[in-house]
């Protein structure tokens, strides 16, 4: 019911916005927030900073360029409905490895070791050419048709994104439930814990990290159909570090937190240039990201929480007051 | 040859000689220890005598330097602790260690999962859930029943210390060490304490470290004392502590009891 009335205002969307606001604002911010879902799922429910889910999404996009169609000549074209799992199939696979090579380290040392994977795997793709095609990667992608529709027509892609979007906060929100979800929890809050109760450390970790692989695989794909084009530059240290502000900003305690700060991250990177010369626009995002960051700790979504509980609290308080000033 | 058997029955733990090295300092040294099915023995000692490290030793969080150590006739010197957990082995911690974001019910489903299986499921567990029920029922013997849905990170430190206990009794244990149960516990709280340790079915052996001197000579058979890493004494509470060295290093210290 409540994500009824979160989801009902944004599937109507398309009634008020043009084609800039759907695919510009909304389905760009959808997808850098599905990827930044990806690690705050692992922030908020393995107490794990990730800085590989770029890498994840990015492994994601690469398959799909190479077994889809694109204008570069790299590759072997397949089906979408071939391309796509083994796209999805490759995120989670790559999760699965970097959950197995990080599963030791907590802290400072998880984020070291994933950024070294990150890092590693940027310059991979620019120095083999054989599958990313070197710097240049891969331009000319296209989404797939369904009849006379392609995915990326603007309302439809835009309701695409929704619909992934929210599906994915569903799994989270279902996944996180299940005993492997509560087993992962418990791995955040005491991992000598769980061994001590019989419960081997590896294997919830590994899942941890290859559900937010599935995660952030999924955004790979949609970002490589609102793109057109996937190059080294989408795995570089750039994408890294926007992921990791979205997350941020939107607040690491509750998944929704990666889209709000999505939006706020994709409002900023569009418009502070309207506001300063080329030159000083990335100067007035950081100093905004600087600024929401001291005032709401908790992010974007923790703000809006403690609003809502000041506002209930007053409510309360306002109601209260009146009964004890009836009473007397 | 030491004796591995007693009436022809394995021992619940038979500690051979272990000890545990931190570079070069011996945390504990030629440990031997011995306990009997259903067995309820105490280990004393004053602070840094080694208890807590041996404890560790025992269930695997520490790999133990020197020394085999085996649980009713197994040999699980090099086990991982999730084997030993499999084998009838559980414990509690000095300082409860606890799944703070979780709740009483979830938790306890948890330790119910480690030994029955069933935590590997992905999808959202049911209220129908056979382990669920067992982990209910769990949390009532632990006297956690009315708070089975609190978050645990919001239970009092006495109700730590039961759901530290309510652990350690999943899914029926043959061997339970107990590290200081009764740590900062209120005088209200600790013969709720003394009464569950009582209450224990007799085929599980229990070894317990505690400083109150009340409950671990009330519930326990035999004593262990240790000191500087090594065995002190060995015998009955009554023995133990008529004992000169203990009386010395322990009784005749700082404790008042």
């Amino acid at each position: 019911m409540r994500a009824t009335v979160f989801l009902l205002p944004l599937a109507l969307l398309p009634i008020f916005a043009n084609e800039f606001w759907l695919v510009h604002i909304f389905s760009r911010a959808l997808i850098l927030g599905i990827i930044a879902l990806s690690l705050t799922f692992l922030a908020t429910y393995l107490g794990v900073v990730s800085f590989a889910q770029a890498t994840m999404a990015g492994i994601a996009g690469y398959v799909l360029a190479y077994f889809g169609p694109n204008t570069v000549d790299v590759g072997h074209e397949l089906p979408f409905a071939a391309a796509i799992p083994i796209a999805l199939l490759m995120s989670v696979l790559s999760g699965a490895v970097v959950g197995l090579i990080a599963r030791r380290s907590q802290g400072i040392y998880a984020i070291m070791i994933t950024l070294a994977i990150a890092v590693a795997f940027f310059y991979f793709t620019r120095q083999n050419y054989s599958f990313f095609n070197g710097w240049t990667g891969f331009s000319g992608l296209r989404s797939p048709q369904i009849g006379d529709t392609a995915l990326r027509t603007p309302v439809v892609f835009y309701l695409l994104c929704l619909g992934v979007a929210a599906l994915l906060l569903a799994m989270v929100s279902g996944f996180v439930r299940s005993p492997m979800g509560l087993t992962i929890q418990a791995v955040r809050d005491a991992r000598r814990r769980v061994q001590a109760i019989g419960i081997p450390l590896t294997t919830p970790i590994v899942s941890a990290y290859a559900f937010a692989g599935f995660i952030a695989g999924s955004g790979g794909i949609l970002n490589v159909w609102y793109q057109e084009r996937i190059s080294s530059f989408s795995v570089g240290l750039g994408p890294i570090v926007d992921i990791l502000t979205i997350s941020v900003i939107g607040g690491l305690r509750h998944p929704s937190g990666a889209f709000i700060g999505a939006v706020a991250f994709v409002l900023l990177d569009t418009f502070a240039i309207d506001f300063v010369d080329r030159e000083r626009f990335n100067t007035l995002i950081g100093v905004t990201l600087l600024i929401i960051v001291l005032l709401a700790p908790r992010g974007l979504r923790g703000l809006w929480d403690d609003t809502v509980a000041r506002f209930g609290n007053a409510r309360d308080g306002g109601e209260n007051t009146g009964k004890s000033q009836q009473s007397t | 040859m030491p004796v591995n058997t007693i009436n022809g029955e394995p021992y619940a733990l038979d500690v051979q000689g272990v000890g545990r090295r931190f570079g070069e300092f011996w945390a504990i040294e030629d440990v031997t220890l011995k306990v009997r099915p259903g067995e309820r023995r105490a280990i004393l000692g004053p602070n840094g005598a080694g208890k807590t490290t041996l404890f560790n030793v025992i269930t695997g969080d520490f790999p133990a330097s020197s020394g085999t150590i085996r649980m009713f006739g197994l040999d699980v010197t090099t086990a991982p602790v999730e084997k030993r957990i499999a084998h009838g082995l559980r414990r509690t911690y000095q300082h409860a260690l606890l799944f703070d974001g979780l709740t009483v019910a979830e938790t306890l489903f948890l330790a119910v999962c480690g030994v029955a299986g069933g935590w590997r499921k992905i999808l959202p567990l049911r209220r129908d859930d056979e382990n669920r029920d067992r982990a209910i029922e769990l949390a009532h013997r632990a006297g956690l029943g009315d708070q089975i849905d609190h978050q645990v990170e919001l239970l009092s430190h006495g109700q730590r210390r039961q759901l530290e206990i309510g652990l350690a009794l999943a899914e029926d244990p043959t061997l339970l060490l107990l590290d200081e149960p009764a740590a900062g516990l209120s005088p209200a709280e600790r013969p709720k304490l003394a009464e569950l340790l009582r209450t224990l079915p007799d085929s599980v052996a229990v070894v317990l470290i505690e400083h109150d001197m009340d409950i671990a000579l009330q519930t326990s058979q035999s004593v262990t004392v240790l000191h500087n890493g090594r065995m002190l004494a060995e015998g009955t509470p009554q023995d133990v502590m008529k004992d000169a060295d203990v009386h010395r290093v322990y009784v005749g210290g700082s404790h008042g009891h």
